[in-house]
Formats: structure tokens, C-alpha cells, sequence
């Protein structure tokens, strides 16, 4: 199937990119936007746009029916999700399958099988990927005691369901535990909506490293190389790079492997990441999770294999072969992203929604910047506030470094408080250039060193 | 108040939408507003300070019918960008007439089933409750009430097309 005409069913940068992905390959953009994205950047350059619904995502980007019958109505042949929003909701890809339009992502039963913590930790076990010793599901702080008495302390609960912070706990002791562990179901119920807790051994020092790959749908895994997002505060990224320079030779080979041994046998077709979690101490890694889905973070794989991932969704979602073997990718040189948000850090991040007066990016060889924004921009208070991404690639990751402090100094956003001095503190720290950093980093040592700039 | 933000500025805008008011003037330390249901009464702010609350526009829920002149609010200053060339929302309703809108995106059928009677046709006179059209999203049929007492005066979509959220739909002379 060749595909003639795609909605894109998403907003911000990533939709801008999608459209002109599309373009470049010469397949037509219908853009479904929410009211308040209406004259955005991407809508100027789609093919046609449409008003879905009001600006609250649940009325417009959440609405998976509105999204089929638009696509439908359009004469797309298939859809984009993106990240974030419906992009790894199993129902949606079902209901895109159902009506004849092709999802640009893995199967629903994919998404499905690695969407649940639990069951992907089976995948996991089966493909002989190792992980961080852990349980089952817990039903009750007893049984979660017993089971860290066995695993030993320090342990972290997680839910099932899902990530991002809601329903983890660390726990020291038994004590520990019988204090926070209804909290954390509850915490986990409420965010999606589904209470399950499991227990893992909690790695006190710890780096997160990523597997970036796309599956033909037929059994072949490619993978992009690896990525460091060591970086993060509260569990949301800050920094990505590739490759991630901690790990050796062999332990990268190692990494790329299990994140293929692990899709393979599911035949996993489409964009994902497979996500470890790298313990220097003992130089292992150990599986977190799958993300099913183009990530935010992908430009530095992109700029380290000098390919275009979601040209080649597209490509996939078309039915094409990869046209492309694992000994034809390459990586070459550092890349760095960074993540561009309107927050206020200073006012402890909270989001700064308004109009850009300012804006002044950087440029220069090596230098990226994924966004949708420009001066008059209206950012609006309704999403994520991610206005842009900034990525650099340099021969080496001190070269890349380099590109991106002068990026960073060179960047004027006016009009709304944003995160950039945040980031060039991060860019001119020493523990960034020495590389010795991990997951918990910027809670122990930067946020603590920024609030007394 | 000290801390003006978009929220406020939508609150104040959706208050002034939701009343009989021809101007609304607010001044406070750093900032200053101004919404008027006049077109010709636009520049009016005193200094440079102005929020421009001109985006906001259309978010409230979905609405059945907006009264009045064309531009309920002036902007204090206008959107710096141009406005997409295919926005649905730019003709100006006529004095004495309203302006039936999607209240969400789907396909527009004027009757209950094809060859059927059509629910409305123009010249007919209406109720608020009258069913005016249906939408249909994914074979789920919603169907649109006039909202007021009036005469439906044009059609602005044709049979069995899709139509996106808060597009208009009908053009009422309201009667009452």
C-alpha cells in the first residue's frame, strides 16, 4: 500500500515535523487541530487543516473517535499519533485498524502486549533480557514486605500501568513501606486507573540508557544505537545524547542486542524504545520498559545515523521494506538535545503559558531546533510546555558540548519565562563535561547549586 | 490583583460575552483592558502595557448561538500572525440575526435519514428546542437545537459534509 495522504493527529513541533516528513516524501497532510492550534506553524504548512474541537485536549487530541471519523471524512489512509496524547493507547490503534486507516505505529496487540509493565517483564524474561530483580504484582504491604526481604532494601514500588513517577515509592526499610504503599496504589489508581504495584531492588546510582529501533513487522529489529537521558527531574527528561558515552564497547553491543531479542519475537513493527536502566557500580543494565512510540528525544539518534525516523515510519506504515540492513547504520560523532520548556524554574517550574515577544534561535553548524514557535507566537495554557528542542552534533562530545553552550548562550526567548538559563547552568557544569552524572543528579546536585544562583 | 494571567483574561472575557454589557474597561497596576461589543471602538488603551487577549476566542464550550455584532470583544491590540486562510468563523453575522455553530466536529445531515424530510428548511420558523440538524461522529448522531425563536434565513453547509468544530451551520433571524 502506497500511502497517498496522512492526518496528523497531534500538535507543537512534533506535528510540524510530521507534516513536513509527509511532504518530503511526497504523501499529503491533513492537520487536526484543536482551536487554540488553529494558526499554528504546522497549520500553515499542512495541506488542509481541521478544527476537531475546543482547546482542552480531552475535546480535541484525546477524542480518538473524532480523529478516526476526521481522518475518514478527509480521505486519509492513515494516521500519525505522534507522542504523547492517544499514541499508545491500544484501543485507538484498534479503532484506526478497524476503519481501514492505517496507524503510523506498532499493532494495537503490540502496544497492548509492551504497554503493561507486568506482562512486558515476561517478554523480557522470555527473550533472557535481565533485569532488576523484582516481583510480581504485590497485593498488600505484608506481601511486599516479605518480598523485599527477600530482594533486600532498598526497593522501589512501580504500577503497572504506567510510568512517570505516579505510584513509585523508595523504600529503606519495612517501615518505609508500611507508610507509603497505599499511597502509591492509590496514586498509581488514580493515574491509570489501575492500583497494581510490583516491587524492584531500587539502584541507588543509576543512569538511564535507551535502545532506539524500528521493526519491519516481519521479525527484523534494526536499532539506532543507544541514548543517555540521564538527566531528568521528576522523572521527566532534560538532556538526551547518543551514544551514551558511559558504557563500553561491549556493554553497548550487549544493550542493542537485548533490545532486539526482546521485540524480535513479537514481530514488533514500527518506531519504539526500549528502555534500561544502567547500574555503574556493577556495569550492568537491566530492562525498564518499552515505549511504543516515536520518542521526543529522537532527533540525536537521528543526528548520530544521519537518518530520518519518521520518514522512515512513514516508510514502514507504507508497507515498504526497510531498504536499509543493521551494518548500514553508522553512528558518527556526540549529539545532545536539550528540552526547551515555558517554566519558570525559579517559581518552582510552574508552567509560564503566553505570548513570545522575542525570538532569536541559534544557528550554526552542527545546530538543530526542532519548534513550532516564532515571535508573536501565543504559547497556549492548555498542553505541555514544550516549546522546542535544541539539538547539537559535534565530532565529539566535547565538540557537541561546545555547540551547545554557544547555542544556549546565543538562544533569546522573550515575552515568557522559560527554562534556558537552567539549561546553560546544566551545559557549563563540570559533572556534565566529566560525564558523571545519573538519574537523581539534578535533585542532589544541580536544583539544590541553581536556587543559589 | 496583582498577577494578571491568560486565565483571567479568559475569565473576564467569557463574563463579558455572557452579559448585556456594551463595554467593559479595567484598569490595575501593569495592566489594563478594554472589551467592547463596538468594532469601531478599537485603540482605546492608554499605554503599552495591554495583554492581547485575542486568541482565546472560542474555547468556552460548545455554543449554539452568539449574538450580536460581529466582534463581541476588540482586541486591545491584534494577533501579530494572520488568521488561517480556511477559519471557518470569519463571516460577520448580521444585526438581529445569530448564528447556529458546530458544537463539535462530524458530518452534517439536514434530516433523520437520507430522503427524509429535512428538519429545517429556509423560512421556517424555529423554537429554541427546535432539532435543527444532526451531527454524526463515528455512526453516534447528535442532534443540534436552534436555541432560539427566530427564522432559519440561510443554510451554510451543504448535506453530508464534514464540518469542524464551531463552524457555523445556520443563519437565524432571531424573532424574540
Amino acid at each position: 500500500m502506497s500511502m497517498r495522504r496522512l492526518l496528523v493527529a497531534n500538535r507543537g513541533e512534533i506535528a510540524l515535523r510530521i507534516v513536513r516528513a509527509a511532504r518530503a516524501r511526497g504523501i499529503e497532510t491533513v492537520l487536526a487541530a484543536s482551536v487554540a492550534d488553529k494558526d499554528s506553524q504546522a497549520a500553515h504548512e499542512a495541506d488542509r487543516t481541521i478544527v476537531i474541537g475546543a482547546a482542552p485536549a480531552r475535546s480535541s487530541y484525546l477524542d480518538g473517535r473524532v480523529l478516526v471519523h476526521t481522518a475518514l471524512q478527509t480521505g486519509c489512509d492513515a494516521l500519525h499519533p505522534g507522542y504523547g496524547f492517544l499514541s499508545e493507547r491500544a484501543s485507538f490503534a484498534a479503532l484506526c485498524e478497524a476503519n481501514g486507516i492505517v496507524f503510523v505505529g506498532p499493532t494495537s496487540e503490540s502496544i497492548r502486549l509492551v504497554g503493561d509493565k507486568l506482562a512486558a517483564r515476561t517478554l523480557a524474561r522470555a527473550a533472557g533480557v535481565s533485569m532488576v530483580s523484582g516481583s510480581e504484582k504485590v497485593a498488600s504491604v505484608e506481601e511486599a514486605q516479605r518480598i523485599a526481604a527477600h530482594i533486600g532494601y532498598p526497593v522501589i514500588t512501580k504500577a503497572s500501568a504506567g510510568g512517570g513517577g505516579r505510584g513509585m515509592l523508595v523504600a529503606r526499610s519495612a517501615e518505609d513501606l508500611s507508610a507509603g504503599f497505599d499511597t502509591s496504589s492509590h496514586e498509581a489508581q488514580e493515574a491509570f486507573g489501575d492500583g497494581t504495584l510490583y516491587l524492584e531492588r531500587y539502584v541507588e546510582r543509576a543512569r538511564h540508557v535507551e535502545v532506539q529501533v524500528i521493526g519491519d513487522g516481519l521479525g527484523t529489529i534494526l536499532h539506532f544505537g543507544e541514548r543517555d537521558c540521564s538527566l531528568q527531574r521528576r522523572y521527566q527528561k532534560m538532556m538526551e545524547e547518543a551514544p551514551a558515552a558511559i558504557l563500553s564497547e561491549q556493554v553497548r553491543r550487549r544493550l542493542h542486542q537485548a533490545a532486539i531479542d526482546l521485540l524480535a519475537p513479537i514481530k514488533y513493527r514500527n518506531a519504539g524504545t526500549v528502555e534500561f536502566l544502567y547500574d555503574e557500580e556493577r556495569d550492568q543494565f537491566y530492562f525498564m520498559e518499552v515505549n511504543a512510540r516515536i520518542q521526543v528525544e529522537h532527533p540525536v539518534s537521528e543526528a548520530v545515523c544521519g537518518v530520518d525516523l519518521i520518514q522512515l515510519q512513514l516508510a514502514v506504515a507504507s508497507g515498504e521494506p526497510l531498504h536499509l540492513t543493521q551494518a548500514d547504520i553508522v553512528t558518527r560523532g556526540h549529539a545532545i538535545e536539550v528540552r526547551i520548556l515555558a517554566e519558570d524554574p525559579m517559581r518552582n517550574f510552574t508552567p509560564s503559558p503566553g505570548r513570545i515577544t522575542t525570538w532569536a534561535p541559534p544557528a550554526g553548524p552542527g545546530v538543530r531546533l526542532d519548534t513550532a514557535m516564532c515571535e508573536g507566537t501565543l504559547v497556549p495554557p492548555y498542553y505541555d510546555s514544550m516549546i522546542g528542542k535544541l539539538i547539537v552534533h559535534g565530532a565529539d562530545r566535547a565538540q557537541a558540548l561546545e555547540r551547545l553552550r554557544q547555542a544556549l548562550h546565543d538562544f533569546v526567548i522573550e515575552g515568557i519565562a522559560t527554562n534556558l538559563q537552567l539549561l546553560r547552568a546544566i551545559a557549563e557544569h563540570p559533572d556534565i563535561a566529566s560525564n558523571q552524572i545519573d538519574t537523581r543528579w539534578s535533585e542532589r546536585v544541580l536544583l539544590p547549586a541553581f536556587a543559589l544562583l | 490583583m496583582t498577577e494578571v494571567n491568560l486565565e483571567d483574561v479568559q475569565a473576564l472575557i467569557e463574563l463579558f460575552d455572557a452579559s448585556q454589557w456594551d463595554e467593559l474597561h479595567i484598569v490595575s497596576k501593569g495592566f489594563e483592558i478594554h472589551l467592547s461589543n463596538d468594532p469601531a471602538d478599537r485603540g482605546r488603551l492608554s499605554g503599552a502595557t495591554a495583554l492581547a487577549p485575542a486568541p482565546l476566542r472560542g474555547d468556552a464550550a460548545a455554543s449554539t448561538a452568539h449574538t450580536g455584532p460581529s466582534t463581541p470583544t476588540s482586541p486591545a491590540r491584534p494577533a501579530p500572525r494572520a488568521v488561517a486562510p480556511q477559519a471557518p468563523q470569519a463571516q460577520p453575522t448580521p444585526a438581529g440575526h445569530v448564528t447556529i455553530r458546530a458544537g463539535s466536529l462530524g458530518t452534517f445531515y439536514m434530516a433523520p435519514k437520507p430522503g427524509a424530510k429535512p428538519y429545517v428548511e429556509i423560512g421556517q420558523r424555529v423554537q429554541p428546542d427546535t432539532d435543527v440538524c444532526v451531527i454524526e461522529v463515528m455512526k453516534l448522531f447528535t442532534s443540534v437545537q436552534a436555541g432560539v425563536t427566530g427564522v432559519v434565513r440561510q443554510v451554510l453547509v451543504k448535506d453530508a459534509e464534514l464540518v469542524e468544530f464551531d463552524q457555523p451551520l445556520f443563519l437565524i433571524e432571531v424573532t424574540e
